[in-house]
């Protein structure tokens, strides 16, 4: 990750969604966690399209999983976080919390 | 519609809006969504929630492409097409007028015919140098000939589905021809 470059939101939720799911998960298993979660209802394709663009970045990869027949014979795209991906989102947290320390208490004041 | 299966249509939209790497993937993981959906409420409700979620993608997938500029590729590949097949039919149609049927009565008969050849040729091109931009070149064809159509060019008399065929064939001859010319290709090497 380069230095200054941060996580958008919704890559963020979703890279701790996959972690929460032990590193691996598809599509839909990560946006029923992040409903649960968050009660954010988001759309599948969106869902895809930041996993998307994490992969390009190297911090997921994915591989396809077998066809069942409750999918309709199609298969599964399982994606995993990788080392990168781990490092983007403990820069991003440390990011979070460098800029909220100290600042308990100072909400009202602004 | 079989009780456990989604939304035909919606599922005819997804699969050609959605791009190739993830479509089966998306489509599955709805699919699958769906059935459990449908056993723990109600399939109106089910389909309600599997026609949202197709609207809300396909709106994210285009919004996503357009930012990857993947899609700006496909609509400049399809207006480079689109000139070059307008070239072409404008010289074929010079030359039929011209020797091969001075008549207007002939020229009307044979306009349709040069104007699907190029947009079939306009399809194949288009589909061989990126298969996204023939759905640009089928909506620039239909735009085209709506205006023409608004604008009343054609000055021989003609009935209403003559031009009613041009608005929806040419369009479907530029999708239809590559997926028909792949197929063949396909058959070609397997013989």
């Amino acid at each position: 990750m380069k230095r200054g470059e941060l996580l958008g939101s919704l890559e963020h939720i979703i890279l701790l969604a996959l972690v929460r799911q032990d590193g691996n998960a598809h599509g839909m298993i990560v946006r029923r966690e992040i409903e649960e979660r968050t009660g954010r209802n988001l759309s599948i394709g969106a869902v895809y399209a930041t996993l998307e663009r994490l992969e390009a970045k190297g911090y997921v990869s994915s591989f396809t999983g077998d066809p069942t027949p409750e999918r309709g014979g199609r298969a599964k795209r399982i994606f995993h976080v990788e080392a990168a991906g781990k490092r983007a989102l403990e820069v991003s947290e440390q990011t979070i919390r460098s800029m909220t320390t100290g600042l308990k208490g100072r909400w009202r004041t602004i | 519609m079989s009780r456990c299966s989604p939304p035909t249509f919606a599922c005819r939209l997804l699969e050609a809006v959605l791009p190739t790497p993830y479509r089966e993937a998306i489509l599955g993981d709805l699919i699958e969504e769906y059935r459990l959906r449908t056993e723990s409420t109600s399939r109106l409700t089910a389909s309600r929630w599997f026609w949202s979620q197709t609207c809300r993608s396909v709106l994210s997938m285009v919004w996503s492409s357009l930012r990857s500029r993947d899609c700006l590729i496909s609509i400049s590949t399809a207006m480079g097409v689109y000139i070059v097949m307008k070239i072409f039919e404008h010289a074929a149609e010079l030359a039929i007028s011209k020797w091969v049927a001075p008549q207007p009565t002939t020229y009307v008969v044979l306009a349709p015919v040069v104007f699907l050849t190029s947009s079939a040729i306009g399809g194949c091109v288009a589909a061989r140098i990126r298969r996204g931009a023939t759905k640009f070149l089928a909506l620039m064809v239909m735009i085209t000939v709506a205006v023409l159509i608004d604008l009343k060019v054609c000055t021989i008399p003609v009935p209403w589905w003559y031009e009613f065929g041009f608005l929806t064939l040419g369009p479907i001859a530029v999708i239809i021809a590559p997926t028909l010319f792949g197929r063949l290709k396909q058959q070609e090497a397997v013989t």
